[in-house]
């Protein structure tokens, strides 16, 4: 199976670099709700366009909001 | 000693020698062997002859005295036979470097001369760098290119390359060559050597295999954990998810001035508590309920050590550390600071501070600053915890330069010679003032600071930045009124990516590495494109090198191990390990590791080669492109005409035709900076006989309409003279 991102070798639907950054986005959700009490793809937008985001964060954010379209 | 040099002398005249015998020193480098002969010199003016291109001097004393230099290291690590094409390679042996090493013809001619001198020496002293290095080439070339004369060497241990200095060391040499130091010297060469030749063969056949293409790709016992620790911060980096917190941005104003305040609690963690306390406060005025006034002391800062003077001049001119390293060892051959690869934050007195400072004092510049220090009764410099059993920290010499020095040297130079002088210099004395005021049960704080007594700081002037803050005349119970108060929305920021200067404290901290190699090992990082831009960034090639290695080989890129084995070397040094055991040890970790990369080196090689690819395609990209936006702008080659031109990639797919012209003569190459007027990316162009040049190929940068009007002014105004 490949990434659905970057087409190397995936553990599930990512690499395990995206992986990695998938975690972290389904993380720190619940610190964003507790905060500001968004939705799952508000949070997905301001993760995308977070000038702090990581790169694979970002681009694993992408797809989620492409996905959820 | 001056005794033993003549009873030699002697006893050769007894022999009835008809050719004059003479001392032979061996120097590290050309300027060294100039600056070493004029001190032994007894006018201070030996004879320069040239053999076959190499320099040396004749220096008279009470007997002639040979100076040769070296050209760093002449002997070098090699594969005691066998081709470049296999490996694992375990047999090694030393060889002068111009049998081994492509570019370093010149080294026959060294090694040739040394051959010749040693003939009619009949003294051989080692007067290189007093460290692993400097005793390593001296070693080298007394028992290779004089014939085992290092059992018979003298050796000459100074710091600085001052006459006085020198003098004392030719006068009382040590009896025999520090044998501690290069078996030490040795072993990390033999280690490295292994490493190196092993892993770097491994990684670049594998993709050559695979592709048909060579790539030098390396690694290398510290080269590897490097990256790896490199590739931990950008992955970190590129997975990061931020958080959001708020904070209360809120301005008082005191006696009709304004002044910013901050709110007790630095991070508000949700966003009603940050809007709860806005509304609360807006247009309020509160009560100064407490004012904290606290008075300390700062020390002055240590000496320098390598790193230290690293660190700071990375902080201060945007010098890298490689630079730095560079420009001191510049400044060390022109006699005007101490050896500068020490760990040492040590000054002992024997290094005469009163005389330091009374040479300093000769210069316009330090007068003042030295005649204060030479005024106190005892000179007590502060002194870190770090040592080094061959330097002590980098000081000036008190020599003044005999030439006009060039800015980064006359710089640096400055630093060290304040950071010398405020080491002297008596604590800093500080006050803080904390000022509580309290706003519908929110409290806020005013802080002020300010510097009561300069101290030291007053040496080390421009490199001290004390920003004060004054506040005016508060006292407890006063009212202060709410100007202006704002929530703030921010958000967590990712770890911050190393540079050059960081990186190399990292790689100390974590005890990979030497003071001498590291800034080395970083740039080569830079030049086998696994790294890039001054904040560094891994590429896409770094991460996939590391993950090969981490697969196949994760022992030679583990930080711990390459410590371990740094310890285990330091350990030769002091006589307490023995070189034969810890390269045998390297043998058995290195030997599994390399038969279970060659097992999967078909794996590897299509892995690599896949990266090697994308990092060439990548090198090619300039910027997004301008017209389209979504397409990238590249460099490439039309297959009609074979010219270089920049297209964008979205022609491929029938999408945008978008291209631009390029100079066809030299290289060229993106820049990774955008044209200050325009915005666009540039491209540095290199043309042979030509400086580089920045192109902006936008056709209508309103640059090019400058440079065209300037142009046509001058020419007007040349016609019309």
């Amino acid at each position: 199976m490949k990434c659905r991102i970057c087409n190397k070798k995936a553990v599930e639907k990512y690499c395990s670099l995206h992986t990695k950054a998938y975690k972290n986005i389904v993380q720190k959700y619940d610190e964003w709700t507790a905060a500001t009490g968004i939705s799952w793809k508000e949070y997905l937008n301001e993760v995308a366009a977070n000038s702090n985001t990581g790169l694979w964060a970002k681009e694993v954010a992408e797809r989620l909001l492409s996905e959820t379209e | 000693m001056v005794a033993k040099y003549k009873l030699i002398l002697c006893a050769v005249e007894g022999e009835g020698a008809l050719v004059e015998k003479y001392i032979l020193v061996v120097t590290e480098k050309p300027d060294a062997a100039s600056r070493i002969a004029r001190a032994l010199d007894s006018v201070g003016k030996p004879e320069k002859i040239e053999d076959d291109g190499v320099p040396y001097y004749v220096a008279q004393r009470d007997r002639k005295i040979v100076v040769a230099p070296a050209l760093g290291h002449l002997y070098t690590v090699v594969h005691e036979r066998g081709k470049r094409n296999y490996y694992p390679v375990l047999n090694l042996k030393w060889a002068p470097r111009h049998t081994a090493e492509r570019g370093a013809k010149e080294i026959r001619k060294w090694v040739k001369a040394f051959s010749k001198l040693s003939k009619d020496a009949e003294v051989f002293v080692d007067a290189c760098d007093y460290d692993l290095e400097g005793s390593l080439i001296g070693y080298s070339i007394l028992k290779y290119a004089c014939g085992d004369k290092e059992k018979v060497a003298k050796r000459m241990k100074y710091s600085t390359l001052t006459k006085t200095e020198l003098e004392k060391a030719y006068e009382n040499p040590l009896p025999h060559l520090d044998f501690g130091l290069i078996e030490a010297g040795r072993t990390r060469h033999e280690v490295d050597w292994l490493y190196g030749v092993n892993l770097s063969r491994a990684l670049t056949l594998a993709a050559k295999r695979h592709s048909g293409r060579y790539a030098t790709l390396s690694t290398g016992r510290v080269q590897g954990p490097t990256l790896k620790l490199l590739v931990g911060r950008e992955k970190a980096i590129r997975s990061y998810v931020p958080k959001p917190y708020w904070i209360i941005s809120t301005e008082v104003e005191i006696d009709g001035a304004p002044y910013e305040v901050e709110y007790a609690q630095k991070e508000i963690k949700k966003r009603v508590n940050a809007d709860a306390i806005v509304k609360t406060c807006k247009a309020k005025t509160g009560d100064v309920k407490e004012i904290n006034v606290r008075r300390y002391q700062q020390n002055p800062p240590t000496p320098f050590d390598l790193s230290a003077l690293q660190t700071q001049a990375y902080s201060l001119f945007g010098y890298t550390p490689r630079r730095t390293s560079g420009i001191a060892e510049r400044l060390y051959l022109q006699a005007l600071i101490s050896y500068p690869r020490t760990s040492s934050q040590r000054l002992p007195p024997a290094i005469n501070y009163r005389a330091i400072l009374k040479g300093l004092k000769k210069s316009r510049a330090y007068k003042s600053l030295a005649s204060e220090l030479l005024e106190k009764d005892e000179l007590k410099p502060r002194e870190g915890k770090k040592t080094d059993p061959a330097h002590p920290a980098i000081y000036p010499t008190g020599n003044l330069s005999e030439e006009k020095l060039s800015e980064p040297e006359r710089r640096l130079w400055d630093l060290i010679v304040r950071r010398f002088m405020a080491v002297f210099g008596e604590k800093a004395v500080k006050q803080s003032m904390k000022v509580s005021i309290e706003v519908e049960g929110h409290v806020f704080y005013l802080r002020g600071r300010q510097v009561i007594k300069e101290g030291w700081m007053h040496f080390y002037e421009p490199y001290v930045r004390s920003e004060e803050v004054f506040l005016p005349a508060i006292k407890e119970g006063d009212r202060i009124a709410i100007k202006n108060i704002e929530r703030e929305d921010k958000f967590t920021s990712p770890p911050p990516r190393y540079n050059p200067s960081s990186m190399l404290k990292k790689m100390e901290k974590v005890g990979i590495g030497t003071k001498a190699t590291r800034a080395d090992i970083i740039q080569t990082l830079y030049n086998r494109k696994y790294i890039t831009d001054e904040r560094i960034r891994v590429t896409d090639l770094g991460f996939d090198i590391v993950d090969t290695l981490q697969r196949y080989a994760p022992g030679v890129i583990s930080a711990r191990f390459t410590h371990t084995l740094e310890e285990k070397m330091g350990r030769i040094e002091s006589g307490n390990e023995k070189r034969e055991t810890v390269l045998l040890e390297t043998v058995e970790s290195l030997k599994p590791q390399l038969e279970r990369f060659k097992d999967k080196e078909p794996t590897i090689g299509e892995e690599l080669s896949e990266a090697i690819r994308k990092s060439r395609l990548q090198e090619r990209i300039v910027g997004s492109c301008p017209t389209c936006g979504s397409g990238q702008l590249m460099i490439l080659y039309s297959r009609k005409t074979r010219k270089r031109f920049l297209g964008c990639t979205n022609y491929f797919k029938g999408l945008c035709e978008t291209s631009f012209p390029l100079p066809q003569r030299g290289t060229a190459k993106p820049l990774r900076k955008e044209c200050s007027a325009c915005g666009w990316p540039l491209i540095l162009v290199r043309a042979k006989g030509k400086r580089p040049w920045r192109l902006c190929f936008n056709p209508d940068c309103p640059r090019k309409e400058e440079r065209k009007r300037r142009n046509e002014m001058q020419n007007l105004q040349q016609k019309s003279s």
